[in-house]
């Protein structure tokens, strides 16, 4: 049963890495990134191949993946949401075209990914970090588990403290409430739009990075399954609120682990469609949200 | 000519299936209901034609019949669950319910035949019947989008709130966009399964949720006819894209992302500006027409377009 808690734990970990930024952007910038599981994955895949070159460390990986993250996250944002919300003529039809656009700028890097690799999976063999398993108590977990769990946690807590306690945490989240007003009061949009984004091509390079070590190998297709997941976790927390999100990932890969554990078949993947289902159904506010979001 | 349809039959059949299945989701979106149940409605429809066939014996346009009523019930269940919901969360939602379906499917054990799919759904449905149907829906479709009828669904769209308030029942309008939707996709799939004799649950995931999305947004999503571009471009595209090999999926995510960004209307929406502003610069040339009253013309009422001056 702990073994099974450690196993969700660590999951969670993951989820929350990779939906920290989507909802960082959603929330703030109110843009659903489509394209966020594409930067995850081929922030994992450009690693990939660097470290078949030159044998690298984790660190070193992470880096290089936060780094292409980010860029490809700005990219994006300036190649295609920034167009699409200058030329379309109200909020609404926006958010459709941003819905959209996100799925065709996806296709892209995972078109490159699926050529280089053939479709097969891809993993760090190359690195020279090595997986090591502790017995404690008859659990086992591993080093990687250790880490994804303390980073998950530690950033996840700095982005909420960012966002409540700095100047420009303050002005983002006025972003979210009312962008209208926020921009008269000397916000500036652009500008904050660019760096949410960044943090979250960053946050989700090194969510791809990290989830290659902890499963060996991932394939150019996983960013997509995991989109949903995310966009579970953030409607689950609510929509705009960090600490939802947290709450959010972590129940959400619980419920997985014992849908997984308790049932046979296939059935886990019906769990985040579920709660996508129900929670916009019965309590559209998600867990945490504030009441006033938009929901129509 | 029948050696081109001869070799390339299997392509002339997609090109059916998908502009229904692209119909499916462009109908709800002329509607103003950003909803992809089409696609569930689709696995729906392939799987019940396809259990009917295979366990029932049962003719294939009963079959079909079937299906697209269970769709259709499916379809309208889901406007009444889904009916506060709008713009990004019903999509999301709608999603969510299409990718429900792919896991049921998958867990179906011996009735779906779970992860593997089913096979043998042998009838004696060919090309005439799929062209046949989708010629009658595109008329159907096409009739819809005039009229006191079009003009309503336009209303429903462009504002609600202005269309409710002139005495349409949008909520009847909304509920009609997932029933014709459901029934849309169900025939579709009716048909694929029955022209490829299997259905797998990879048949119906996100990957066909983006195909059908791709064919509405490059050929745009105003009209039947931009579905109809569309279904011909991404079924055609990758036999026309295999001289440049390996980056064919590349240049395919190139021209939908360019699409997405920049002709929001898609290639309908720009053929309709292109002929537009030609005759509107045709008219400006014409004689008599150059007055000074020009500008107050031509921002009066649409009807008055095309009156003679």
């Amino acid at each position: 049963m702990l073994q099974d808690l450690i196993n969700a734990l660590s999951l969670g970990s993951i989820y929350l890495l990779f939906a920290l930024g989507m909802s960082l952007v959603w929330g703030t910038i109110g843009i659903l990134n489509f394209a966020h599981g594409a930067i995850f994955m081929f922030a994992a895949f450009a690693s990939y191949v660097i470290v078949e070159q030159v044998r690298l460390p984790m660190l070193a990986l992470i880096v290089i993946g936060a780094l292409v993250g980010a860029a490809l996250s700005v990219a994006v944002q300036v190649l295609a949401f920034q167009p699409i919300l200058q030329r379309a003529k109200d909020l609404r039809s926006g958010e459709m075209q941003i819905l959209i656009g996100g799925i065709g700028v996806a296709a892209i890097p995972l078109a490159v990914a699926e050529e280089e690799t053939g479709s097969n999976p891809f993993g760090f063999s190359a690195s020279s970090y090595a997986t090591k398993t502790y017995v404690l108590l008859g659990f086992r977990i591993t080093n990687t588990q250790i880490l994804v769990v303390a980073a998950a946690l530690l950033i996840a807590v700095a982005v909420i403290a960012w966002l409540r306690m700095s100047r420009s945490g303050l002005a983002l989240r006025s972003l979210g409430v009312d962008p209208e007003t926020a921009s008269l009061m000397g916000v500036n949009r652009r500008v904050l739009g660019l760096g949410s984004m960044a943090v979250a091509g960053a946050l989700a390079g090194f969510s791809g990075v990290m989830l290659t070590y902890h499963l060996g190998a991932i394939t150019p297709d996983s960013g997509d399954t995991l989109l949903i997941k995310a966009f579970a976790a953030v409607i689950l927390g609510g929509v705009g609120s960090m600490a939802g999100v947290v709450v959010g990932s972590y129940v959400l890969a619980l419920a997985e682990t014992i849908v997984l554990t308790q049932t046979s078949g296939l059935w886990v993947d019906a769990v985040s469609f579920g709660v996508i289902l129900a929670v916009l159904l019965f309590k559209s506010e998600g867990l945490f949200g504030r009441k006033e979001v938009r929901r129509t | 000519m029948t050696a081109w349809y001869d070799s390339n039959i299997i392509l002339i059949q997609s090109t059916f299936v998908g502009l229904l299945t692209a119909l499916s989701l462009q109908v709800p979106i002329r509607f103003g209901v950003f909803s992809f149940a089409g696609v569930g409605c689709y696995g729906v429809g392939a799987y019940t034609t396809a259990i009917i066939v295979i366990r029932l014996g049962w003719p294939a346009p009963l079959a079909m019949g079937a299906g697209m009523l269970l769709a259709a019930v499916t379809g309208y269940l889901l406007a009444l669950v889904l009916s506060r919901l709008g713009g990004l969360y019903l999509g999301m939602a709608t999603i969510a319910f299409d990718l429900i379906v792919t896991v049921v499917v998958a867990n179906g054990g011996e009735l779906t035949g779970g992860p593997s799919g089913l096979f043998g759904a042998i009838s004696d449905v060919g090309t005439v019947h799929v062209a046949l149907t989708s010629l009658v829906v595109v008329v159907l479709l096409a009739l819809s989008e005039r009229g006191r009828f079009g003009r309503r669904v336009e209303a429903v769209r462009e504002d609600p709130e202005l269309a409710a308030a002139m005495g349409v029942e949008v909520r009847y309008y909304r509920q009609l966009a997932f029933v014709i939707s459901a029934l849309l996709g169900a025939c579709a799939g009716g048909f694929n399964v029955l022209l490829r004799t299997t259905i797998a649950p990879t048949d119906i995931g996100f990957s066909l949720v983006t195909l059908a999305l791709t064919m509405i947004i490059v050929g745009g999503s105003r009209s039947w006819a931009g579905a109809f571009i569309g279904a011909v471009i991404f079924t055609w595209l990758p036999s026309v894209l295999e001289f440049s090999g390996q980056f064919q999926k590349v240049i395919y995510g190139v021209i939908v992302a360019l699409a997405a960004i920049w002709v929001p209307g898609g290639l309908i929406g720009v053929v309709t500006d292109a002929y537009r502003s030609w005759q509107r610069s045709r008219r400006a040339a014409g004689p008599g027409d150059a007055g000074p009253d020009d500008g107050d013309r031509r921002t009066a009422s649409p009807r008055a377009e095309g009156t003679p001056a």
